[in-house]
């Protein structure tokens, strides 16, 4: 008889060990009757790397199924509203430069495409100002929903900054307490194989054998089990994204009043940009950029100047360097293991993606959890085969932001613009959407990371042009777009006027709490 | 227009109430605020709901009188057309004022009576006067600080009682859309007890809501939503009327 899959074992925890642990063990506990566990074990000695402060939308429902309330993890977390962000420099480098990607679809996204009415006929406005009302609400610094709005809803799609060392800490309280994680401070020592090639067990620091039926390798950049105990290549994409480093900030506050910019600020810089995010208590500020390109030192003077910018007096504040190899493991399950997070791979901060791979990984596991050892090969096929697709298309999208800036300026805007760089996939959507706007039939999966949506927010936000269809449109379309364009014009003024600024709407979280319903 | 002052004996020597009703005292309002020790009486003619403060998000006790701002369907003319009126209403224009740190609860010792003398009832030519010829409070007045002291106490009850509902998660939206004139219209903020929840409750939560006495309050305010189907009939004549007219 086949082996059956109850006992999970999760190394590593960081954020991406206890997201995972928390998503496995709320689904699990929904679904089936009794007989699993879910233990961590997490070293005391290795720091985590914690920069992940950007989530996406998809965050909300996640803490939701694990039966956090929204109240607890905003106020625990640090945590601010993020509804998209604002990319400033990155087409000319000018600084009138800029475009948003807001959280928002645009208009009427399920029934019309309003891109193509846009190409045809915009007056000049911008995309995302055109066809939704978050660009609108962000430049005011109002948050994306109202005390009235219950946890986890919105007025405005939004996810979330928060301070990711702070956030591991609370996931381990909640998972430990309430979900029933096991949890074993201690190092692995040694891996053990059984005669099959899968891990049997992890011997300790603590002299005792963590045995489990499936390994979960969350052991960040170390990639301990499938990286170092199973070898699986790692597939480099430096030459498609360029940046290695990243230089990071904790940045206080002027005083306490200051307003919380309620999305990220993303400043292209010579050889790659500067994120600046808003928590309620600090700003979280880095560079990151391609060490082929600048040194650190250089690195390090331009994060000042943009510090000194916003009048932030630097000399006090301790820098953190991180340095990484953009890229991913060739796969990501490998007989009973399977890598989440960092050591399953890592491109660069953009967009928020390492976050987002974490709680889609770990819901796959739980939505197609393997019964037995026989049925784990087929999920963990089926599991490579997404995931290699779903990487390839966040290279891609990460890609876009790059190739198709107009800048002049420095060898690491010029080279990102080599179509040597760009992957032939990319290359093709390009082609087909100088004629067409994007559609979400341009794409194979029904579950897309990036919606066609996002790529019109970067392609349009970038001046990117599509012909406008030479055989025009039909006046009863132009109609329908007419009022959905309309729409937006009523929702901008409705909203601006009704929400309230991000400092204020967490300050009244912070006294009231929000409501469950 | 609001201007209270603490209520005295010779600054309002002279001061009169008039006692009736009707949209010129304010009372053409949708929602009223209401305390839970009312519920056995409002259940028998209004809805009564949670409704979130749009400033805080704090659920508080309403009783429902119309479908917009403004409306009381209850009210025509100089009669409000239902055998209970809420406390809220009938104290006007008299409010108790706590003279202590935001927060703290009112005891007879910290709270003052005062009176709005903005409100379209207060004057000196008629109606109830608030102390008589020796200085002692009309029969009328001794009603009044009854209702006041009520309201005070059932305001802090209430609130628990909410805060209760809240912990054990039992509070849901009602999905409320309704037809006039041939066109839908959704009321959104409205929410009560979830009743399945309710049941499902575990033996521990229902003998706390029992001891508490909150479980009768709690199926008072499930049955008193059906007056829903009052308001609509109510609204749908006053439009009907107004054709007509």
């Amino acid at each position: 008889m086949t082996k059956h899959i109850k006992n999970i074992v999760i190394v590593g925890g960081g954020t991406a060990g206890w997201v995972t642990a928390g998503i496995l063990a709320s689904t699990l506990k929904k679904e089936v009757d009794s007989g699993f566990s879910i233990t961590l074990i997490e070293s005391p000695d290795i720091p985590i790397v914690g920069v992940g402060e950007g989530t996406w939308p998809t965050m909300r429902n996640t803490l939701k199924n694990m039966g956090i309330r929204e109240t607890d993890f905003i106020k625990e977390c640090n945590v601010s509203f993020k509804q998209g962000a604002k990319f400033s420099q990155w087409v000319r480098g000018s600084k009138d430069d800029f475009y948003y990607h807001p959280l928002v679809l645009p208009q009427g996204y399920d029934s019309i495409n309003l891109a193509k009415h846009w190409v045809n006929h915009n007056g000049g406005q911008s995309f995302s100002n055109a066809v939704c009302f978050q660009e609108a609400i962000c430049e005011l610094g109002l948050a994306p929903k109202q005390m009235i709005t219950a946890e986890y809803a919105a007025v405005a799609n939004y996810a979330y900054h928060l301070d990711a060392g702070v956030f591991s800490e609370f996931l381990k309280k909640h998972c430990t307490k309430t979900l029933g994680v096991n949890y074993v401070s201690a190092n692995v020592v040694k891996v053990n194989s059984a005669s099959n090639g899968d891990i049997s067990s992890l011997n300790t620091s603590l002299n005792t054998e963590l045995l489990g039926d499936l390994f979960i390798d969350c052991t960040g950049f170390k990639s301990l089990l499938l990286g170092e105990h199973f070898n699986v290549p790692f597939v480099s994409c430096s030459d498609t994204l360029f940046a290695d480093r990243a230089l990071a900030v904790q940045v206080p506050y002027e005083n306490e009043n200051s307003p919380i910019v309620s999305h990220t600020l993303s400043t292209a810089q010579s050889a790659g940009w500067i994120w600046d995010i808003g928590l309620s208590t600090r700003r979280g500020v880095g560079h990151v950029y391609s060490s082929r390109y600048i040194s650190d030192d250089q690195a390090h003077q331009e994060l000042l100047n943009y510090l000194k910018r916003s009048s932030v007096e630097a000399e006090n504040l301790s820098f953190r360097k991180i340095a990484f190899n953009p890229g991913h493991r060739e796969k990501f399950w490998e007989k009973n293991c399977v890598a989440i997070g960092l050591s399953a791979g890592f491109l660069e901060p953009l967009e928020a993606s390492a976050l987002l791979l974490v709680e889609i990984s770990a819901q796959m596991i739980a939505d197609k959890f393997p019964t037995n050892r026989t049925t784990m090969d087929i999920a963990a096929k089926r599991f490579n085969n997404t995931f290699s697709y779903r990487w390839e298309r966040i290279i891609d999208f990460l890609k876009l932001h790059y190739c198709l800036n107009k800048r002049t300026d420095s060898q690491f805007w010029v080279d990102h613009r080599n179509p040597n760089t760009i992957s032939d996939h990319l290359k093709e959507q390009l082609l087909l959407w100088q004629y067409q706007v994007p559609s979400d039939t341009d794409f194979e999966q029904l579950l897309e990371i990036f919606p066609a949506a996002s790529y019109q927010y970067i392609l349009y936000g970038m001046g990117f042009i599509t012909e406008p269809n030479p055989l025009g449109i039909s006046a009863q379309s132009q109609q329908v777009a007419a009022d959905h364009f309309q729409q937006v014009v009523t929702q901008k003024k409705e909203h601006t006027s009704t929400l309230k600024t991000n400092r204020e709407l967490l300050n009244k979280i912070y006294q009231y709490g929000l409501q469950r319903v | 227009m609001t201007n209270f002052t603490v209520l005295d004996t010779k600054t309002h020597k002279n001061t009169r109430v008039m006692t009736g009703r009707g949209a010129k005292f304010g009372e053409n309002i949708h929602l009223v605020p209401v305390i839970a020790a009312e519920l056995n009486k409002l259940m028998l003619e209004y809805p009564v709901c949670l409704i979130k403060d749009n400033e805080t998000g704090q659920f508080g006790l309403s009783a429902l009188l119309g479908f917009e701002v403004g409306e009381n369907l209850f009210l025509n003319e100089d009669q409000w057309e239902a055998n209970y009126i809420p406390l809220h209403i009938r104290r006007q224009p008299f409010m108790v004022a706590v003279n202590s740190p935001a927060g703290a609860k009112p005891t007879p010792e910290n709270t003052v009576i005062t009176i709005n003398m903005d409100n379209a009832r207060v004057q000196e030519a008629e109606g109830e006067l608030i102390f008589d010829d020796k200085g002692n409070t009309t029969p009328y007045m001794n009603e009044v600080n009854n209702q006041l002291a009520t309201l005070v106490n059932g305001m802090i009850q209430t609130e628990a009682f909410i805060k209760t509902l809240s912990e054990y998660d039992l509070i849901e939206a009602v999905q409320l859309t309704v037809s006039f004139n041939h066109e839908d219209k959704r009321f959104d903020g409205i929410y009560t007890i979830n009743e399945e929840k309710l049941k499902k409750s575990s033996p521990e939560v229902l003998t706390d809501l029992h001891q508490k006495g909150y479980l009768q309050a709690c199926y008072l305010l499930m049955a008193s939503i059906g007056h829903v189907q009052k308001l609509i009939t109510l609204k749908r004549k006053y439009l009907t009327q107004n054709k007509n007219n």
